[in-house]
């Protein structure tokens, strides 16, 4: 196999860029009024009734959770529905794979670009959580970008399989139930998940969101913040990440070349 | 002339399963000309193609590519090929522009060289003044003339060509003959597929004709014709047929009528009786096609 270039991975990224401007209206409602109108609805409205939570006031709590969601709604969206519109119907891969670029290379700029955008949404909710007054006024929290970002590729890759199993559009009904749903009730993003049974809990730590929105609170609340902790997170991130895009790389593979 | 080979296959096999679609064909295409690959649909070209492009893995036997093997495409080979491909996959959510644009990055090509390149190939496929419009606002000329545009966008030394006029109204395949015609004084080579073969005759340097995954035939237009069907076609009805013994003239019943390839035109009028009705025409590399091929529909 050829070794990836980045040009050729930017060049994928650059047409993603292209329509993003264009679709730039609707871009912004899905991936940054939507998180946002959730924030408002918990942080007001749940936030009245809750003082405090892990040692926090519930908004602070909720926003590290609505910034990992963020991240996530938005790069699993780009690569599943997304690039399986790009894969399936445009047949915009197949025109991609006649040129130099060669598979990895566009998966890896459908996966970096889906992680901008995704980046992009958490930005927005930061600066909201910061101005409403639920992220300290510090430069700290800006050390959740990083990790966002690091998340945000996990969910592309994770989304890529979607797409490399996908025989129609139906199947993502299955992939947004049983993945991106779940990350965003049992994953600790608006309450603690030791509220669960164990069973379950157990389950919540193989979603990466679980790992994700653990690394993110520390830094987004200035609360009890363990370097070691976070990395331990962010590197289970990380090998999930990988395992994704090798399974969806072969899966893909074996559909795009006979 | 450059008369080393832009493609060769030897021996070249391609199986699906127990399924054999490709079943060990050869064939050379030379430097600068433009080469026909003809057959009915399911006769392996378009497998072959995918080959050719890198898109399929060779079951056995040999393709090279620019003198690489095929199944170990380097990105410098790939970058000197231009595809049409049958099925418009131009970018619909990007303007005619962009999509040269975008292109042109997949090349990795300089801002400089893009701007360049894509406007004279706006020129070129005479889509100036559409270089704004969204893709889905094309006709179907338009989207075929901007395909090739944007095979072309890496300047490559072969272009191949899947079926790069159907469906289009005649003017479009005019001018799409004609710029095609430029590609090949411009030194490049093209790989042609197509189902018309007035098209492939006057485009065609050499032409292989393959059916059922083997080669038929090939060689130019003109040695397949003197080779299979002689100078003229006779298609008489019946039942006032040629009087001679059916030995004596090549003909080939094709139900209502019979069709007799002769070169002695005056001997043969001479043998019909006076009822026959008939057309009368110079044989072309059509009455070829369906005398290697067969009449029969493919679909059934």
């Amino acid at each position: 196999m050829r070794m990836p270039e980045f040009a050729y991975v930017l060049a994928v990224c650059d047409r993603q860029y292209r329509v993003f401007r264009k679709l730039l209206g609707s871009s912004l409602v899905s991936n940054v009024a939507n998180p946002i109108l959730f924030l408002f609805a918990f942080g007001f409205g749940m936030g009245a009734f809750i003082d405090t939570m892990s040692g926090m006031s519930y908004l602070t709590f909720v926003v590290a959770g609505m910034i990992g969601y963020s991240a996530a709604f938005t790069a699993s969206f780009e690569t599943s529905i997304g690039a399986f519109t790009r894969y399936f119907l445009q047949k915009n891969w197949d025109a991609i794979l006649s040129t130099p670029v060669t598979l990895t290379e566009l998966l890896l700029g459908e996966v970096f670009w889906a992680s901008a955008k995704a980046l992009f949404s958490a930005i927005c909710v930061l600066i909201v959580g910061w101005i409403w007054g639920g992220v300290p006024h510090s430069f700290l929290p800006l050390l959740t970008l990083p990790i966002v970002f690091i998340g945000a590729i996990c969910f592309a890759c994770a989304g890529l399989v979607a797409t490399a199993y996908a025989k129609g559009y139906e199947f993502f009904a299955y992939f947004f139930t049983f993945w991106v749903t779940p990350m965003f009730v049992f994953c600790g993003v608006f309450f603690e998940i030791s509220r669960f049974p164990e069973f379950i809990q157990y389950i919540a730590w193989i979603f990466p969101m679980t790992h994700l929105v653990a690394a993110l609170r520390p830094l987004t609340a200035n609360i009890g913040i363990d370097a070691a902790v976070i990395l331990l997170h962010v590197g289970y991130v990380i090998l999930f990440s990988v395992a994704a895009f090798w399974v969806a790389h072969r899966r893909l593979k074996q559909r795009l070349y006979d | 002339m450059d008369n080393t080979a832009v493609i060769a296959a030897r021996n070249l096999v391609k199986r699906y399963g127990p399924l054999e679609v490709v079943k060990g064909i050869d064939f050379t295409v030379p430097t600068g000309q433009c080469f026909g690959l003809l057959g009915p649909n399911g006769a392996g070209k378009s497998t072959t193609m995918r080959m050719i492009m890198g898109l399929a893995e060779i079951t056995s036997g040999e393709l090279t590519v620019f003198g690489a093997s095929a199944s170990h495409m380097t990105r410098e080979v790939k970058a000197k090929i231009g595809l049409v491909p049958q099925d418009s996959n131009l970018d619909p959510d990007i303007t005619v522009l962009e999509n040269l644009q975008a292109f042109g990055r997949y090349f990795a090509l300089s801002p400089a060289v893009i701007a360049e390149r894509s406007e004279r190939l706006l020129d070129f496929m005479q889509l100036g003044d559409k270089r704004h419009a969204p893709v889905h606002a094309l006709s179907g000329g338009m989207k075929r003339r901007l395909t090739i545009a944007r095979a072309l966008i890496g300047n490559p030394e072969l272009v191949i060509l899947d079926e790069p006029t159907t469906g289009l109204d005649p003017q479009a395949r005019v001018l799409i003959w004609k710029q095609l015609g430029e590609l090949k004084k411009q030194g490049r080579t093209l790989l042609l597929t197509t189902h018309y073969m007035d098209e492939a005759q006057r485009l065609c340097d050499q032409i292989v004709i393959v059916d059922n995954g083997t080669v038929l035939d090939q060689g130019t237009p003109e040695e397949l014709i003197a080779r299979h069907v002689k100078g003229f076609v006779f298609e008489v009805q019946k039942p006032a047929l040629a009087q001679s013994p059916d030995s004596r003239w090549d003909q080939e019943d094709i139900g209502d009528s019979v069709l007799y390839f002769v070169d002695e035109t005056a001997e043969f009028i001479a043998d019909l009786p006076e009822n026959a009705v008939y057309l009368h025409r110079p044989a072309n590399l059509e009455d070829v096609f369906l005398r290697l091929t067969g009449r029969i529909l493919r679909e059934n």
